[in-house]
């Protein structure tokens, strides 16, 4: 009994300073991260507007991919819409952001965040990445699978099918929704 | 050659972690894509590696042999962690890069290894000298691998970017005749193998002397 509590003591000693180290880390750390996402978001916004003005964000509700949606206008007139993305990638949930014409064209995306695998999957985050779906989603369709690629585009997406797969169907899902919209909210 | 030296040194290629122990394989077949992500995983095994040795060195007459891995994992577990949150606010790129693989340091073989082989029987200063030879080793083995794979397998060299440099290197000749195989998961296993090999034919060769 005496001896289980001693152990009890000392794990708990070890656990209790291990938990106020990863506290002080925390503190220090956090507002940086807070700050540096929000950095990444606004440049990704401003790579991706095409040159539109970009308004406020507004939530979106009750679609699996689609998080948020961003006017783009030019002379007041609405142009496009950036659109906020989700989708369950290799190693795990990404998040990225696209621009579409009102026709549901995609113009431009990007990869905000991700795990997934370095070298493989997350070459995702590479701007030359998104070309492969660029201009699609209104005559031509998002490539969801590496067989709708050209020998090429699909040789470099090799051993990376699911990442793929996950950043061609939030694509798809933000085309489909900007096409819904039909123009005006 | 004194006792500290050959703590120092040992990890270097006699009882290196990669191909010799086989320890922490792994990150070593995930991450040697790219020469940067080596260079980035083997700070944080470094950092990790260090303060785990330190620490478990240091509570080595505290922590009863009962409860020793339960004590070890959460130390271990809690340098992890420190390490991702500070990589992540201060070297984004490199934490972006490693992704899955920094926090699986937690389980990387090496860092239990030496804490339960090494440290909890050892001072502190010979522990802090396995720790540097073991991390120097275990970046020398990785970089080799990440090097070969990246140079043979895609035709370049990623560093990391600095002002106007992008950070990756393309290597005439090789950048347009690419052995892709080598940068898929199946390169990582041949080339380990190759290296495994050798190192078992040098180490041999060695005994026949």
């Amino acid at each position: 009994m005496t001896k289980n509590l001693k152990y009890s003591l000392i794990l708990f000693s070890i656990c209790a300073v291990c938990a106020f180290a990863l506290a002080l880390t925390n503190s220090v750390t956090a507002p940086v991260i807070v700050q540096l996402d929000l950095e990444k978001k606004n440049k990704a916004l401003e790579a991706v507007s095409a040159g539109y003005t970009f308004g406020e964000q507004e939530m979106v509700e009750g679609n699996k991919y689609v998080t948020y949606s961003i006017d783009l206008t030019e002379n007041n007139e609405l142009m496009g819409y950036i659109v906020g993305l989700q989708s369950a990638g290799y190693g795990g949930q990404m998040t990225l952001v696209a621009s579409y014409a009102l026709s549901g064209k995609m113009l431009a995306a990007q990869l905000l965040n991700h795990g997934e695998t370095p070298g493989l999957g997350a070459k995702a985050a590479q701007a030359s990445y998104m070309d492969k779906f660029k201009g699609t989603g209104s005559e031509r369709a998002v490539p969801t699978s590496k067989d709708m690629l050209s020998d090429s585009d699909a040789q470099s997406v090799s051993g990376a099918s699911v990442t793929f797969t996950a950043v061609g169907k939030a694509i798809d899902a933000g085309s489909a929704y900007v096409k819904a919209l039909g123009g005006t909210k | 050659m004194n006792k500290g030296s050959k703590e120092l040194t040992k990890g270097f290629f006699k009882e290196n972690p990669i191909f010799v122990l086989m320890l922490g394989l792994c990150p070593v077949l995930g991450v040697s894509t790219q020469v940067s992500n080596a260079i980035g995983m083997s700070a944080g095994v470094l950092f990790v590696l260090l303060f785990s040795n330190i620490i478990i060195s240091g509570l080595r007459h505290v922590i009863p042999p009962s409860i020793h891995i339960p004590a070890y994992i959460v130390v271990i577990a809690t340098l992890v962690t420190i390490t991702e949150m500070v990589m992540h606010a201060f070297v984004p790129a490199v934490y972006s890069a490693l992704g899955v693989y920094l926090p699986l340091i937690v389980v990387n073989c090496i860092i239990l290894g030496r804490a339960e082989a090494f440290a909890s029987k050892n001072t502190i200063v010979d522990s802090i000298l396995d720790a540097l030879g073991m991390a120097i080793g275990f970046a020398l083995g990785l970089t080799l691998i990440a090097l070969i794979r990246e140079l043979f397998g895609s035709g370049t060299i990623t560093l990391f970017p600095m002002g106007d440099f992008s950070g990756v290197i393309n290597i005439p000749w090789f950048y347009d005749n690419p052995i892709r195989v080598l940068s898929l998961a199946p390169g990582a296993l041949l080339i380990m193998g190759f290296l495994k090999a050798f190192f078992d034919w040098n180490s041999s060769r060695k005994k026949d002397r």
